[in-house]
């Protein structure tokens, strides 16, 4: 009672926050999983079938093929979107003149401010077969015929992950530069009077120091694999359907084209129930709550 | 412990992303199989008001198309509605995603009194779900609808449940999906009208090679299309009709047959030659009716009112462009059938928790009327148009909005149209009212749609054999039960 005295107010202000969380995020959540266990209709009665949405989305082999998908080209993002921003921030970390880091740093962030639908537009004009500039380059400088990119089942999954990558680089790059600056400098002025060199400088101290933040993007990373929706949606046509629809893809089939809206919410919940355990096992490995 | 409990707790958070707000309410309505006395302003004059207004009458629609252009349009718009028939109006026009809208407000339980579709696979399905109210009594006990002047007694069939109920009201008329040429382009090369396959491979391939646009470069192609949007014309030739088609008792989709190998053939040599837009793929229908406006094509595939929308488009762009869009006949197959594809209808439906069912059918006998259907075409009186006697005039706000507040046709036969259609758009409507039928779209549909696009693009791209790729496509769909032989 004290403590109510003494922080009242704080708790006060807690109130919207926590009631914020309550109305747009555990009601939906309690409600999508009370949908799950539903033969849900949009009007009349609901009656509750058990299992049997479960049932339903785990023998219906589209939800396995859109697994694998997610599994292949969410891997595919974690592993690149974690790499190629790493090296580049620390390639600018190495770079002295300040003008060029600030606009590689920039160049690189504008991708990230655009939505998908307008990366999913310059993109899918990009690798156009007749006008784009990446088969321009194939036919006029490599005398190749040119590929139809975004048609061609075999480059759709390469696609997806080295363009989620290309976007989001920017975003993640800032993250690893904030945390190289914030490596007491110290620790290099003692490493280069050991006679340490660049490269022992940046495998010594720079990357033993950046790896709380590269534990926690990591595993921002990880939370997000799962939840692809947009960049596919943007970015796929029938003919590459069967390589890129992620589950994401055949929830919103289900529940918005078909208004199957108890599988649908099953679905749902097994992405819920995959990213909690992803989580869990990416946290185990990289011993997160030592950060 | 605490672990896992703050892990899932996060993940949870995240998660709400993943869910659609589910909350619902068991919406029920009493009143909604009430049926309210017609309107009384069926024959009332384009722009008079309501003889006796709808006293207390309120009426709230959720649409894709009808209404104002802007939201300050659609205020005025609202304000006409009221002025016309008494009823206070409130039109809820979503700027994107209507579908998902729909979905989000009848599983939300939000009680709208009409809501416009146009998907009759989603009717079937709302009538399943008990979302749409019963109108059979008041379609066939109403003076408005129940003429065959104002609605042919033949179109009703596509508004019945499988139990033969009235579940909705058109909307406005709707057409079909052909091969739209460039006139000017045939006549400019010498060219006569295609009729035969073999005669639309020469026009395409003479757009191709030459320079139908005078620009002195190869850059035109003679075929664009958006995926198999909409290839009927053309998958006539071959006696195919697309999605399903039931051959005794069974579902069948004739897209997955040996009939249609040597059409993907067909396609698949176009696309070798340069003659088709290798973008076709890719293409969405905006990308393909730019490369037709631009000279960059020669024919796309897409609807009859689209006709006279090119038309009139490039000719205020310049009124001299000797421009011309027109609409072609599907080829024949075999046995001189022609196969055309006439698009599902726009229609109304009274959810079955309106809360002014009888504002809604008094609003769907007037939009059959003329005052309805003036508002709908030209839109607004002195916004959009103004009147002197009998003769109408666009304002320039009119002639931007192209005449379609949500109705630019419609089946009134007792309606004439004050400016006349745009150039072409008649010609090609006597094409689909010819040929044209609607597609059977099953229970399955969309999963079906995946497999049948997937190689039929593979093998009009040339990235799969024709004759392997209709195999894979038939074995898939039977294996996994989408059809029965």
């Amino acid at each position: 009672m004290g403590l109510l005295k003494k922080y009242g107010a704080l708790y006060l202000m807690m109130v919207p926050v926590i009631a914020y969380f309550i109305v747009f995020a555990y009601y939906p959540l309690v409600k999508g999983l009370q949908t799950s266990f539903q033969d849900y209709k949009l009007m009349g009665d609901r009656p509750y079938v058990g299992f049997a949405n479960y049932d339903a989305v785990l023998h219906d082999s589209l939800f396995w093929e859109a697994m694998v998908n997610t599994l292949v080209i969410g891997g595919g993002i974690l592993l690149f979107s974690f790499i190629a921003p790493l090296v580049i921030a620390l390639s600018l970390n190495e770079v002295l003149r300040t003008w060029f880091k600030k606009m590689a740093q920039m160049i690189l962030y504008v991708p990230h401010l655009l939505s998908w639908v307008v990366v999913g537009g310059i993109w899918i004009f990009m690798l156009s077969p007749d006008s784009g500039i990446v088969n321009m380059i194939l036919v006029h400088v490599f005398h190749r015929a040119p590929i139809n990119f975004l048609a061609d089942s075999g480059y759709a999954r390469w696609i997806m992950i080295l363009l989620s990558t290309w976007k989001e680089m920017g975003y993640t790059c800032i993250l690893f530069l904030a945390g190289i600056v914030s490596i007491n400098p110290s620790l290099y002025e003692a490493a280069r009077m050991d006679g340490a060199t660049r490269w022992q400088q940046l495998t010594y101290v720079t990357l033993p120091q950046l790896s709380n933040t590269m534990k926690v993007v990591f595993l921002l990373n990880t939370l997000g694999i799962l939840r692809i929706f947009d960049q596919v949606f943007i970015l796929r046509n029938p003919t590459i359907a069967s390589k890129v629809d992620v589950l994401m893809m055949y929830t919103f089939q289900k529940g918005i084209l078909e208004i199957k809206l108890g599988p649908a919410a099953a679905a749902s919940f097994f992405v819920l129930v995959l990213t909690l355990a992803l989580t869990l096992v990416v946290r185990r490995m990289t011993r997160f709550d030592e950060v | 412990m605490r672990k896992v409990w703050m892990t899932m707790s996060t993940v949870a958070v995240a998660s709400t992303m993943l869910l659609s707000g589910c909350g619902t309410e068991n919406g029920t309505n009493d009143a909604a199989n009430t049926n309210a006395p017609a309107g009384n302003n069926a024959t009332a004059g384009a722009n008079v008001p309501a003889e006796t207004p709808a006293a207390d009458m309120k009426l709230r629609i959720l649409d894709a198309n009808v209404g104002g252009k802007t939201p300050e349009e659609n205020t005025k718009f609202q304000a006409e509605i009221k002025r016309l028939t008494g009823i206070d109006a409130s039109i809820e026009k979503p700027a994107s995603d209507y579908d998902q809208k729909v979905l989000t407000a009848l599983g939300s339980g939000e009680k709208y009194d009409l809501i416009e579709l146009s998907d009759l696979g989603k009717l079937a399905t709302f009538v399943d779900q008990g979302v749409v109210t019963d109108l059979t009594d008041f379609v066939t006990g109403s003076k408005v609808l129940s003429d065959p002047k104002v609605v042919p007694t033949a179109e009703w069939g596509q508004l019945k449940d499988k139990d033969g109920k009235f579940v909705a009201v058109f909307s406005k008329f709707q057409g079909g999906t052909m091969p739209i040429v460039r006139k000017d382009w045939l006549d400019k090369l010498g060219l006569q009208e295609p009729k035969t396959l073999d005669e639309y491979y020469n026009v395409l391939k003479a757009f191709k090679e030459k320079d139908p646009d005078g620009n002195g470069k190869n850059d035109t192609y003679g075929l664009s299309t958006s995926d198999l949007y909409d290839i009927q014309g053309f998958m006539s030739a071959a006696g195919v009709k697309a999605h399903y088609v039931m051959k005794d008792g069974k579902r069948t989709i004739p897209y997955a047959t040996e009939a249609a190998v040597p059409m993907y053939a067909w396609f698949a040599k176009l696309v070798k030659e340069g003659i088709m837009d290798p973008n076709f793929v890719t293409n969405d229908t905006g990308k393909m009716r730019n490369l037709f406006l631009s000279d960059r094509v020669g024919m796309v595939t897409y609807w009859d009112a689209w006709v006279g929308m090119f038309n009139n488009t490039r000719k205020q762009a310049d009124p001299n462009t000797k421009f011309q869009a027109e609409a072609l006949e599907g080829i024949p197959g075999a046995d001189g059938t022609i196969l055309m594809r006439r698009g599902d209808p726009d229609f109304w439906i009274i959810p079955a928790n309106a809360e002014h069912p009888d504002a809604a059918k008094k609003f769907l006998e007037f939009w059959h009327t003329e005052p309805g259907i003036t508002l709908g075409s030209l839109g607004i009186e002195n916004e959009d148009y103004t009147k002197e006697g009998d003769a109408y005039k666009l304002t320039p706000t009119g002639t931007e909005h192209n005449m379609d507040h949500g109705v630019p046709f419609w089946y009134n036969q007792n309606v004439k149209y004050p400016f006349g259609k745009l150039p072409g758009v008649q010609e090609a409507q006597d094409l689909v009212t010819k040929n044209a039928t609607l597609e059977l779209s099953l229970p399955g549909w969309p999963d079906a749609e995946k497999i049948v696009k997937n190689y039929a693009l593979k093998a009009m791209s040339g990235q799969m054999d024709p004759a392997e790729a209709v195999k894979k496509m038939h074995e898939e769909l039977l294996g996994k039960k989408l059809i029965d032989e």
